[in-house]
């Protein structure tokens, strides 16, 4: 007979001790045990906003520069009635909406030919054009905008060359949503091409054989497949838009604020942690609403991750 | 039980070398003529030296003179070395606060901080006194920080924000007035820094209202500021007004001289003026933080009194262009007679000083109602 193989009985001796260190019996929680992790970070999350919510409550005494002991509602009074954080907040709400729409339009046809391409060197293309950006971070990028879109840029060497311009291409509101469209343009894309991929290509061969053309085919089945991509992709760019620091700072030229760059002045700039707190939570609360409202409405999409209800 | 013996008596070869290096490094300051350690007390009980000392500072020209005035020849002095931090004084504030508060060891050993920034940290509690550095004893007015007691901060110079121009762009000559901005055809190519600091005074005045109304009506400096939004500004921090004249977007700007100096070495075609309506006159200055261990203390106390040194103080903001609080300062080659370098009362007639306690009251209200206009 033909002896135990050595790795099959070290396989056993690790079994043994495993199963003195974690008994068979407590199977049944090791799901919950490789949840813990994510818990506790969540929690501590959690926690971190009682810190901000607490924080949001306290007013700064310009004399000692502490906050005050005492509780107040002042800071949201000062953030919902103050004309700056008004505009800002108007301006990141419509820029991220802005930027939502615009880059589902530019992620799905890119999403579309990278999936049903049959050419293997195109999709690997896409690919990498698609996984390029995420290897150079989001200041870089805004920089490099800054290069190619400057008074001395590369568009306005161009323009020259026809004899017009310089135009003024950056340092405004467009080009902030520009910088965040560019930016979202990857993370959409991903999240677009699974629900491309779960469309059968039958279907749309189906809709064809029925006398569809190619555009009703799009607009009749593509569309309405891919709404679960849409959903899913739009919450992403939504709310990475909504909380976004760096485009707005950097492509916005000091005068087109996002709520991340109000807050980081109240943290940084004025010292008011309690105002700056009550800001972020707001943000928090805005955001958290809006997607709520999306969910409501038009369901989860590809963020449900798990079985669909039938 | 651990023997708890006395640690000063305990003769360590590691203390032993401590000691001597720290005499050596007395002997060599003696020997330089410089007062950053006085003798007697050196040899009395000098602290052990930490392996170095961390120092807050800006980035670019602001750092390398740093390094090249005080930085380079403590080390040379003590053989501490001497690490720059170059966070954002915005953003070391929360930490250094956090720490005091939490009763840690801070994260820096000294801040080079605006003066105003310094006095909320002096407010706050959360710096160490300074009034007992020798070398104060010989430095001008200029360093003591208004409105406040003792010596929480040193200030070690003074500094003017100018209205940088392109001459290019001003063939008639320079420009003499705040409301150069106002100019149509620099619509889009004015520049101020992003919360309004420097700007709030001089607008004030170009508005047509008056300093001494600062902070009770400045109603005026909001009108002129409404006024220069509707030129679409840029608004940023130190170096992009350097990187925006280098890049041709900017043809006129509010920004400390030293800014527009280094643009002008870096082979930009900018001058600076000091505008007929006054231009504001700031200091920034050097702290400690509350919680650093006792020798640690000392050695940063001690790198500040070396900053107050004539010789640390002429190679330091000889890079800066600054005006010094030490006398008998030589002023740069190139800035001998300009305005933004003020070394007479003359000269000082026409700078905005505002105390740093009214500044410190009402920065967050100025910084608001300047962003809700400039971004409205």
């Amino acid at each position: 007979m033909r002896a135990y193989p050595l790795t099959w009985r070290l396989l056993d001796v690790l079994e043994t001790g495993l199963e003195k260190v974690f008994p068979r019996r407590l199977a049944g929680i090791t799901p919950y045990l490789m949840l813990a992790p994510a818990v506790l970070l969540v929690g501590l999350l959690v926690l971190g906003l009682f810190q901000v919510a607490d924080g949001s409550l306290r007013t700064l005494d310009t004399t000692t520069f502490l906050m005050s002991e005492s509780y107040s509602l002042d800071n949201f009074r000062r953030a919902l009635s103050e004309p700056l954080f008004r505009n800002v907040a108007v301006k990141s709400f419509a820029g991220s909406l802005i930027v939502t729409a615009m880059t589902l339009v530019l992620a799905l046809p890119y999403a579309y030919v990278m999936v049903r391409t049959k050419s293997a060197a195109l999709r690997k293309i896409l690919l990498i054009a698609l996984f390029l950006p995420f290897f150079i971070g989001q200041v870089v990028r805004a920089y490099g905008w800054l290069i190619i879109l400057g008074n001395q840029g590369l568009v306005n060497e161009a323009l020259s060359f026809l004899g017009i311009g310089p135009f003024r291409l950056i340092y405004n509101y467009p080009a902030v949503l520009f910088g965040l469209i560019q930016y979202m343009l990857p993370f959409a894309v991903l999240m677009l091409a699974p629900a491309v991929t779960a469309i059968p290509e039958e279907t749309e061969a189906a809709a064809e054989s029925l006398g569809a053309n190619w555009i009703q085919t799009f607009i009749h089945v593509v569309l309405p497949m891919a709404r679960p991509g849409f959903v899913g992709a739009g919450l992403v760019v939504m709310t990475l838009s909504l909380t976004d620091f760096a485009i707005p700072a950097i492509l916005g030229g000091g005068s087109q604020d996002f709520i991340a760059n109000a807050i980081y002045d109240q943290f940084f700039r004025t010292s008011d942690q309690g105002l700056g707190a009550t800001l972020a939570l707001l943000l928090v609360a805005a955001g958290s609403t809006l997607v709520a409202i999306v969910f409501a409405l038009v369901g989860t999409g590809t963020l449900q991750m798990g079985r669909a209800k039938q | 039980m651990k023997d708890l013996k006395n640690p000063v008596l305990e003769l360590t070869r590691r203390r032993f070398l401590g000691a001597t290096a720290s005499l050596g490094s007395v002997a060599a300051l003696a020997g330089a003529g410089l007062s950053t350690v006085s003798l007697p007390r050196a040899f009395a009980a000098e602290p052990e030296k930490p392996k170095e000392i961390i120092v807050r500072a800006w980035g670019g020209s602001w750092v390398d003179s740093l390094k090249a005035g005080v930085s380079d020849s403590f080390t040379k002095l003590t053989g501490i070395a001497v690490r720059h931090d170059l966070t954002e004084d915005n953003e070391i504030q929360p930490k250094v606060w956090a720490a005091v508060t939490q009763k840690r060891v801070p994260p820096i050993h000294v801040n080079w901080d605006t003066t105003t920034n310094a006095t909320k940290s002096a407010l706050r509690g959360v710096t160490e006194d300074l009034s007992d550095l020798s070398n104060l004893a010989t430095v001008t007015e200029l360093a003591k920080p208004v409105g406040l007691d003792g010596y929480p901060i040193v200030n070690t110079y003074g500094y003017v924000y100018v209205l940088a121009y392109r001459p290019s762009a001003f063939p008639d000559g320079p420009p003499t007035s705040w409301k150069a901005l106002l100019d149509p055809k620099f619509k889009g190519r004015i520049a101020l820094y992003n919360d309004g600091i420097g700007f709030h005074f001089p607008a004030q005045v170009a508005g047509g209202g008056k300093v001494e109304d600062i902070p009770g009506n400045m109603q005026p400096a909001w009108d002129f500021i409404t006024k220069v939004k509707e030129q679409r500004p840029l608004l940023g921090e130190d170096p992009d007004f350097t990187n925006w004249f280098q890049n041709g977007e900017i043809d006129l700007a509010c920004t400390i001289s030293t800014n527009a100096r280094e643009a002008k070495k870096n082979g930009v075609d900018i001058k600076w003026v000091v505008p007929q309506e006054g231009a504001k006159f700031e200091t920034d200055g050097l702290w400690i933080p509350k919680g650093l261990p006792e020798n640690e203390l000392y050695w940063a106390k001690q790198y500040i009194n070396h900053a107050l040194t004539k010789d640390a103080q002429q190679v330091w903001l000889d890079g800066l262009g600054l005006p010094g609080v030490v006398p008998g300062l030589t002023p740069p080659a190139d800035l001998v007679g300009d305005p933004s370098y003020p070394t007479t009362p003359e000269d000082f007639k026409h700078l905005i000083r505002v105390s740093n306690k009214i500044q410190v009251e009402n920065e967050s209200a100025w910084f608001g109602k300047f962003k809700a206009i400039m971004q409205s």
